[in-house]
């Protein structure tokens, strides 16, 4: 069958020596960013995006697609014991994961959360394996309008359903599509917004732009405010770890739920692991006999939204290989660093490209097998790495930040764009703008022009004729949607806010 | 509280000049050409229309809304900046390891506190640590020392 053929193929790209060493590369330091509170996945992915300009594509994919789901399985150390979340997508953890780190039983906790953490990813794999090929093959009929209108979407849903208001999410998206139209005009060869600076003709760098706005900034907003902190190692011994028959029959149940909910969440645009673990632990409260004991220390509160953030981080790859169409700003990193290497994304992908998406993968899988390893018996590392204090751990990131950017064209310039994208990350960290709309801007822009473009040639500059096909006005409905019920739940919010004024 | 939302108040104002910014350089510079064969700048001046556009919103909303100041922290941008900038300054006709050092040292003021010792032990192992990794693991063409003169 073509499913097992395929299926070796990608075993055989993912288990050759060196790709398995990229794998171990990417989940090492994703574990490690995720433990670590105040350093974030993209701040993490941007940081060693330069290093994939040295590594064959699927290499370099692999281990960026392992720092992903990686700091995910690390986010929930930090929750678990300190009560602060490692990445956004473990702060739901946090509500019963601290109490059972209170009772005794961190390492439960944390012993089942990487089973969680597991089974998620293995069932967003699973998720990812079945329904890519199918989408990619319904994709092959679309026209650079449907294109346009999904992007769109993707931007628009992007921005708008995470929090905080939807107009500066909409305004960071756009400001990303106005500071990738600098460079030279694909269509017609005019320089656009580079002021004579022969540097700007290929355009902004991407990884400047990312190391700035999520590296520098957010390296500025911590100083002084993260600390290290203390813990007893005597409740993280393995045989402190194993879970009570209870635990485990507790446990069943929410897996398949969080899992479920996850893979669901992490398809769509904008949804992201975070969200993806809030409503797999709402869904559990709501299924649960017993809702008090959420938030005292229920290990179903853990269980669903380890599942869940998990299967979201893989499923969060259809859309992107799929159709070319990244949903969130870690997406868009990861599809930058495909075209960086001359590979166009979309549905085309999986036909042309077998080795590198079969082989990413399966890698997915080996990678979660050796987070697996990599959480259980040697937590305690992980749980020293919180004790670093952050005025040594901030200069080394920032000097990978600066080595970095000059290593990709071994000039001063890109780290002074770091600088200035340094600058322009705390000042919208301050105004309360969110940065990760700019990044998926940014990716998304030029490919939306062209796709504009081209869409309104062959609709002889109708605007109306373009969106009128059956695709589209799809599309552009759910746009409709996604705004109305954004720009409604935005009025809610500020009319409770003005009530709760008063 | 103040009377009005400063924050998005400031956001608005320089959205509005950034879309300025874009739309007037695209409608000046750049040929829009017609809605069926767009040139260079169609594209652009949309994009800056929209700007302005959420800008205006933004700052209308922020006047109509009780909100706060802007809080800005002077110390940690500046140092942190500047050691950005020591590396860029530095690493051209000094060499990798001055570079390393400098951001080091400069960016560890945000601390606001100096701790000359751990400070050096640190700036050291880093300096071993990023020559080892991009010059012997990666092969980058970075001399570990230069002199310019």
């Amino acid at each position: 069958m073509e499913f097992f053929g395929n299926l070796q193929l990608g075993f055989g790209v993912a288990l050759a020596w060196d790709n398995l060493f990229y794998c171990f590369v990417g989940v090492f330091l994703g574990t490690l960013i995720g433990v670590i509170p105040g350093v974030g996945v993209l701040a993490a992915i941007s940081m060693l995006f330069p290093l994939t300009y040295y590594l064959e594509p699927t290499a370099a994919l692999i281990m960026l697609a392992g720092i992903w789901y990686g700091t995910t399985y690390g986010g929930s150390t930090a929750s678990i014991l300190l009560n602060i979340p490692g990445t956004p997508a473990n702060a739901v953890t946090c509500l019963d994961g601290y109490p059972m780190a209170r009772q005794g039983r961190g390492g439960v906790a944390l012993f089942l959360t990487t089973i969680a953490s597991f089974f998620g990813g293995t069932f967003g794999i699973l998720m990812v394996m079945l329904f890519s090929p199918v989408i990619a093959g319904y994709a092959l009929s679309f026209g650079a309008a449907e294109y346009f209108a999904l992007m769109l979407l993707g931007l628009v849903a992007a921005s708008t359903i995470s929090a905080g208001s939807p107009i500066k999410g909409l305004a960071m998206v756009f400001l990303g599509v106005g500071l990738g139209l600098v460079g030279m005009d694909s269509q017609t060869a005019v320089a656009r917004y580079t002021f004579g600076q022969i540097e700007l003709l290929d355009g902004l760098s991407l990884i400047a732009l990312a190391m700035g706005l999520f590296g520098v900034s957010e390296v500025i907003t911590s100083v002084r405010r993260v600390r290290a902190s203390d813990i007893d190692p005597e409740s993280l011994r393995f045989r402190a770890m194993l879970p009570t028959r209870e635990d485990a029959s507790r446990s069943w149940l929410p897996l398949f739920r969080g899992a479920s909910v996850g893979s669901f969440f992490g398809t769509l645009p904008g949804t992201g692991p975070a969200i993806a673990a809030f409503m797999a632990y709402a869904l559990e409260k709501r299924a649960s006999a017993t809702p008090e004991r959420f938030g005292t220390g229920a290990v179903e509160g853990i269980m669903a939204p380890e599942a869940s953030n998990n299967a979201s981080d893989q499923t969060a790859f259809i859309p992107t290989l799929s159709l070319g169409v990244p949903g969130s700003a870690t997406m868009a990193l990861l599809l930058g660093a495909m075209m960086i290497h001359g590979i166009s994304p979309g549905p085309n992908l999986i036909t042309n490209e077998p080795e590198l998406f079969w082989g990413l993968i399966m890698s997915f899988w080996i990678g979660n097998v050796m987070l697996l390893i990599l959480n259980i018996p040697m937590i305690g590392l992980w749980v020293r790495l919180l004790t670093i204090p952050y005025h040594i751990l901030y200069p080394s990131v920032l000097m990978f930040i600066c080595i970095g950017a000059y290593s990709v064209s071994l000039s001063g310039v890109d780290v002074w764009f770091v600088l200035f994208f340094g600058a322009l990350g705390y000042v919208l960290r301050v105004l309360d703008f969110p940065a990760a709309p700019l990044l998926l801007g940014f990716v998304l822009g030029p490919m939306m022009e062209e796709h504009f473009r081209r869409a309104m040639l062959l609709a002889r500059g109708d605007v109306f004729a373009m969106l009128s096909r059956p695709i589209t006005m799809t599309i552009c409905a759910v746009i409709v949607a996604v705004l109305a019920w954004s720009a409604w739940s935005s009025w809610k919010r500020s009319r409770a806010a003005a009530r709760a004024q008063v | 509280m103040r009377a009005h939302d400063y924050k998005d108040i400031l956001g608005g104002l320089l959205l509005i000049v950034v879309g300025l910014f874009f739309g007037l350089q695209a409608l000046w510079n750049y040929d829009l050409g017609t809605m069926r064969r767009m040139g260079p700048g169609m594209f652009p001046a949309m994009v800056g229309g929209l700007l302005v556009g959420f800008g205006v919103i933004l700052l209308i909303s922020g006047w109509f809304r009780r909100g706060e100041w802007p809080v800005w922290r002077i110390w940690s941008p500046l140092f942190v900046l500047s050691g950005v900038a020591t590396f860029a300054v530095l690493i051209g006709p000094f060499g990798l390891i001055p570079a390393v050092v400098g951001v080091v040292a400069v960016s560890s003021l945000a601390e606001l506190r100096v701790r000359p010792v751990p400070l050096a032990i640190l700036a050291g192992m880093l300096s071993v640590l990023a020559w080892v990794v991009f010059r012997l693991g990666l092969g980058l063409a970075m001399p570990p020392f230069a002199w310019p003169f």
